[in-house]
């Protein structure tokens, strides 16, 4: 080989590699992001089985039920509609009744989600964007009062 | 006294000598006025310490708890504990931006200090860029941030720091952090001034490398430290979330980790100049970015202390204006710039080019998977979150031949290596490797091919930089104290390499140990009970209340017993609440054995009396921080060599005398 | 004045820095090529290290040597590539004048807008040393928690600090306070019934076994004490025995002299749980609201004392939507008294069983209301 072909052989090798790189990202953008949800959009939504997504709400107030050992089930709800919701493992300090939320795992056939993790906001001024940015949507979100954020 | 008023009287004048600082060298290097150049010195040096000054005047308001200022007030608490009262000054928006400018102006000094051997122009036009970067964060601050904000009458109790924040991981974190992220900005004022000049002096890679290893070590530290703080403060037991705020910083690490590699070859063969001047102007951009994304309020996260859109836009002006102005320079100024030495593909510089590629291919999925979300939400108004299945899937294929690929670069030689014999050499380390990979398949029951294979990896990822230093070192065929004293006399550099190489493969064993071989058993524990967790076990002793400074909790006492019944040490974790803002955090409780961690999280008490427990055990956890401490070891030693303070003609005869005497 | 004086200082300090540099005669440095010439000097020469330890081949290593030594030539040969440029003096000398000028220019007048010059600072430690006289129960209350920060086995500072909570409404410290004061100088009357009353104040009023608690011991030390007989009386109510809770408030008021507050507490106590016992069929009608003589007693009661009676008329309120849920516009009010007295977790709790009490339509009408009040932004 010619120094030439040497160095459009190298050039070549890093386009295959960035190429596959690219479309590899891609790929896994389709395939591994997983979507946001109210409660009220789930309905219209179309889901393939088992498709990771994220729904996010309100805890509904009187909706938290401990089962056996570390079971729990809730509702998230957007005021409008709700969500049923079943999750083992320990639920993050500030979940709370009434609190903004976000869930993450799969929507079963029977309409029950099946969530692997639960998010809620990390301190009280704090709500998930997400969340927020959908409940000022329907006009439910108020500001918070002076003074309570910064 | 009116001390507040005075520190931010200090801080308009650091704007003002910024300001200066832009124009004055860069006027004195365009109509080649030495004393004009010469100038930017000492303003730089005098508009550090205004701007210390400032920083001290507002630790000093948050130590009396002053709460005239409105900044104190909203995170303080006059019954916090002095240290964190001290951190508690950039645990919040204002203060950490006031801290990034100290930290820019205190860079910039450093430059102004240690640059006496510098071309005069070049020196004035990296001081000019620096006091352009930080004139422009000094505006705003002083505008959108400003720390100094006073509130009459003062009340008479603070809203205290948010709890998850008073920590000593925090306390170290951001300045660290931004030590590195900001360090970054003088390779950049480098570049810049580079393309000012229209040239690229042959010393550039070793003026720009010491700033590179020093911002790489101290970011490599924030990042691990912030790594570290996440796993036991936020108890979800986990090192890495791929959090847009955590890609944020480990952006500009990717880069910075292919700008030291791009340096060397630059410094050596003086070749991938003008890749090298991109990839600096890349870096202190990604820096840039990850200030905007955490600082605007548009990830909103515990990291978002802002959410006033107007800092948001600032800051997005001031990315803008130093991103495109330097690209736009570089567009114009690169075709001017001469290329360098010729090398084989398979070569010392090969490898490097090779690391180059994977490097910034990987900081390119990060940033893909950092900003799609964000983009996709502003255009079509859909949220998706993009988290660890979507990395694994794209950053980790790109690391793995480049990790595979490490053990060979040190090895090869430069111009044109000799792929065969390099394979010979490290046939020992091969071999170990592939042996570690069949003992975990045969002896660890639950691991798993793709397991056994990252122990095998990072084997030889630990081994091959051994290789290296044994073989230049001349180990077996010498006698031991001259190879000994040969590997002490061996350049820095090396030492540094061979560190850094080792440190990634010691916090790659810990990520692989940890990822395959954890255990994890969530269950409900009554006192008195006694739970399996691997083959330990864990009992649970029972509460005890407990009345901190400004907090109170419940702590529950464990005690660990090993697989032969003895007990190997206590452990304690607590459901805290924090009396001024009434909020429950987890303490987690951690206890260390050897390099493996026990972890216990507390859940929710049930109604019988028994709590709901959450226990990891996970082996060779601590490798991973270790590992980044043994890469920041490297770095420091890497500093240390003497490469890097050659090229200034008055130290000719020094650099001689050191020359004949390694020669010796 | 002072500001004055360090201001200027400071100012001064910046602009010689500018300035001193300016008045400097600078030695000529060495032109950017005999940098370069020495980096090249070196890379030779590390280049010979580099062969002796095996780094590069020797063939590889002449080539090298070729190519630095033709940068080497190529500088030489070339001379200084840069021109010499020997700036115009005036032109330098205007860029020095401006610079000067501009660091007392730009930082006087940007602070002239930002700061506030006049303003001197206020360390909580001086501000506490202050004469107390001059001082508002604010600044007193944080006198004392400084001082108990410090003295934390002061019992009587304690003990004078719980009362003052419970009337500030931070029913919480009021507890805690209690309680030290309880260790620490032992049990008393009056601290039991503080507490059971500032325990009462956490649940919005609701007497909860805790403060019953805590209250019947205070009858036990002092069975004349009033404040443990009427909240003891408002317990009952609670409980359902509005009969017998009438009777102890007729009992205490018989008891007290005319002008004591308490007596008017029981008096209204005794009226409303008349109105309530009158009441044959309550879920027919609206909860009824407070009287014209309610609120007429209420503005003649100390603070401490209207707290008391707005604490107990929304306690009662809650105690009658526990028997009768089926009412959407006492639970609206209730959430509201709660919103408005600021316990936010008491009114998502009210929420939560006036959501769970009613049919659909009026519990998605509580939901929106308790939205409206700022129960999701502030929760």
């Amino acid at each position: 080989m010619t120094r030439k072909q040497k160095r459009l052989a190298v050039i070549g090798g890093a386009l295959v590699f960035l190429g596959a790189a690219t479309a590899l990202t891609f790929y896994a953008l389709g395939q591994k992001a997983s979507y946001f949800f109210m409660p009220a959009d789930l309905q219209a939504a179309s889901l393939s089985p088992g498709q990771r997504i994220r729904l996010g709400g309100l805890v509904e107030p009187g909706s938290i039920r401990r089962g056996q050992g570390t079971q729990v089930s809730f509702a998230v709800t957007d005021t409008d509609k709700s969500v049923p919701v079943t999750y083992t493992g320990i639920l993050p300090d500030l979940f709370r009744e009434g609190q903004g939320v976000i869930t993450e795992g799969t929507l079963g056939a029977d309409g029950v989600f099946e969530a692997d993790s639960v998010l809620a906001k990390h301190d009280e001024t704090y709500m998930p964007k997400e969340v927020a940015d959908s409940l000022k949507e329907k006009g439910i979100w108020q500001e918070e009062t002076p003074g309570s954020g910064s | 006294m009116a001390m507040v008023e005075i520190g931010h009287f200090a801080l308009v004048l650091a704007f003002a000598l910024a300001l200066v600082q832009t124009a004055v060298p860069f006027a004195g290097a365009r109509i080649g006025d030495e004393r004009l150049m010469a100038a930017g010195g000492p303003i730089t040096i005098a508009g550090f310490l205004a701007t210390a000054f400032a920083f001290a005047v507002l630790t000093s308001a948050y130590v009396q708890s002053d709460f005239s200022v409105l900044n104190v007030w909203e995170n303080s608490h006059s019954l916090k504990p002095m240290l964190y009262k001290i951190t508690g000054t950039w645990g919040n928006h204002e203060g950490s931006m006031l801290l990034w400018v100290v930290i820019l102006t205190f860079f910039g000094a450093m430059v102004a200090l240690f640059s006496a051997n510098l071309p005069a122009s070049l020196r004035a036009d990296v001081l000019s860029v620096q006091g352009l970067i930080g004139a422009a964060f000094l505006l705003f601050v002083l505008t959108t941030s400003n720390p100094f904000t006073r509130l009459i009458p003062a009340p008479f109790e603070g809203r205290d720091l948010n709890p998850i924040l008073q920590d000593i991981g925090l306390a170290i974190h951001p300045p660290l952090l931004y030590l590195g992220y900001v360090g970054f900005s003088v390779c950049f004022s480098f570049a810049a001034a580079a393309l000012i000049e229209g040239r690229i002096d042959a010393a550039w890679a070793r003026w720009v490398r010491p700033w590179t290893l020093a911002a790489w070590m101290f970011l490599t530290g924030g990042i691990a430290m912030g790594s570290y703080w996440a796993y036991y403060e936020l108890g979800w037991g986990g090192f890495w979330f791929w959090d847009p705020v955590e890609n944020a910083s480990f952006m500009p690490w990717l880069a910075g980790t292919a700008l030291l590699h791009s340096a060397i070859v630059m410094e050596k063969r003086s070749a991938l100049k003008i890749w090298s001047v991109l990839l600096a102007i890349l870096t202190f951009s990604l820096s840039l970015l990850g200030t905007f994304l955490v600082r605007s309020g548009v990830l909103t996260s515990v990291h978002a202390f802002a959410t006033d859109p107007s800092r948001g836009v600032f800051i997005l002006a001031i990315l803008t204006l130093f991103i495109g102005g330097s690209l736009a320079l570089f567009a114009l100024r690169a075709g001017t710039l001469t290329a360098g030495g010729l090398f084989h593909p398979i070569s010392r510089e090969g490898s490097l080019v090779l690391n180059n590629l994977f490097l910034t291919t990987a900081t390119a999925t990060v940033l893909v998977g950092t900003l799609y979300p964000l983009l996709l939400e502003a255009v079509t108004g859909d949220k998706i979150s993009v988290g660890a299945p979507f990395f694994n899937l794209t950053f980790g294929p790109v690391m793995l031949p480049l990790l595979v690929a490490v053990p060979f670069g040190p090895l090869l030689a430069w111009k044109r290596g000799d792929l065969l014999a390099v394979s010979q050499r490290l046939f020992a380390a091969f071999a170990v490797a592939i042996f570690a990979t069949l003992l975990v398949l045969m002896l660890v029951d639950s691991a798993g091919a793709f397991a056994a294979a990252g122990v095998g990896l990072s084997a030889w990822l630990i081994l091959g930089p051994l290789t290296d230093l044994a073989m230049k070192a001349a180990v077996g065929s010498v006698p031991v104290a001259v190879s000994l004293r040969r590997l002490i006399g061996l350049p820095r550099s090396i030492i540094g390499t061979a560190l850094g190489h080792l440190g990634l493969g010691l916090t790659t064993l810990g990520i692989v140990c940890t990822l395959a071989f954890q255990v994890e058993h969530i269950t409900v524990m009554k006192p008195g009970e006694t739970t399996d967790i691997g083959s330990r076990q864990i009992r649970f002793e029972g509460f005890s209340p407990v009345q901190g400074p400004n907090f109170t909790e419940t702590r529950a006492l464990f005690t660990a017993i090993a697989a032969d019944r003895s007990e190997s040490g206590r452990v304690s974790a607590a459901k805290r609440v924090y009396t001024a803002r009434q909020m429950p955090t987890t303490e987690a409780g951690i206890l260390t054995l050897g390099l493996s961690q026990l972890y216990v999280s507390l859940g929710d008490p049930t109604d019988d009396g028994g709590i709901v427990v959450r226990i990891w055990w996970k082996p060779l956890v601590t490798l991973i921080w270790l590992g980044a401490l043994v890469m920041m070891a490297g770095a420091g030693v890497s500093l240390t060599d003497r490469r890097l303070r050659v090229g200034a003609p008055s130290r000719r005869s020094r650099a001689g005398k050191a020359n004949a005497e390694v020669s010796a | 004045m002072l500001f004055l004086i360090v201001a200027a200082l400071l100012t001064v300090g910046a602009s010689l820095a500018v300035l001193l540099p300016l008045t400097k005669q600078v030695s000529r440095v060495a032109t950017a090529d005999a940098h370069d010439i020495e980096v090249y000097r070196d890379q030779l020469q590390e280049l010979e290290r580099d062969a002796g330890r095996g780094l590069i081949a020797p063939a590889e290593a002449v080539e090298a040597r070729t190519e630095i030594a033709r940068r080497l030539l190529r500088i030489s040969a070339g001379g200084d590539t840069q021109a010499d440029r020997h700036g115009s003096p005036l032109a330098a000398r205007a860029v020095g004048v401006a610079a000067v000028l501009a660091v007392p220019l730009v930082s006087w007048g940007l602070y002239a807008t930002l700061g506030s010059p006049t303003l001197p600072d206020a360390p909580l430690s001086a501000r506490l040393a202050e004469n107390p006289k001059d001082q508002s129960i604010d600044e007193l209350v944080a006198r004392a928690e400084a001082h108990l920060a410090g003295n934390p086995e002061d019992g009587r500072g304690w003990d004078v600090l719980a009362p003052i909570y419970a009337r500030m409404q931070r029913q919480q410290d009021a507890v805690a306070a209690y309680r030290h004061a309880i260790r620490l100088l032992g049990d008393s009357a009056e601290r039991q019934a503080g507490l059971g009353e500032a325990l009462a104040g956490m649940a919005a009023g609701l007497v909860t076994a805790e403060a019953s608690a805590a209250l019947r011991r205070a009858i036990e030390l002092d069975p004349a004490n009033s404040k443990a007989r009427f909240f003891l009386a408002v317990a009952m109510a609670q409980d359902g025995r509005l009969a017998e809770a009438k009777a102890a408030w007729q009992a205490m008021a018989a008891a007290l002299p005319e002008n004591d507050a308490w007596r008017g507490a029981a008096e209204n106590a005794v009226a409303e749980a008349d109105r309530r016992l009158a009441a044959a069929s309550p879920a027919q009608q609206p909860a009824p609201g407070p009287t014209q003589q309610d609120i007429d007693a209420a503005a003649e009661l100390s603070s401490q004392d209207r707290t008391a009676m707005i604490e107990t008329m929304v306690a009662g309120l809650d105690a009658r939507l526990r028997e009768n849920p089926q009412d959407e516009e006492g639970w609206a009010r209730l959430i509201r008294s709660y919103v408005v007295l600021g316990k936010s977790d008491e009114a998502g709790d009210a929420l939560k069983r006036g959501v769970a009490a009613l049919d659909g339509a009026a519990a998605a009408r509580l939901t929106t209301l308790a939205a409206s009040l700022g129960l999701v932004a502030t929760e």
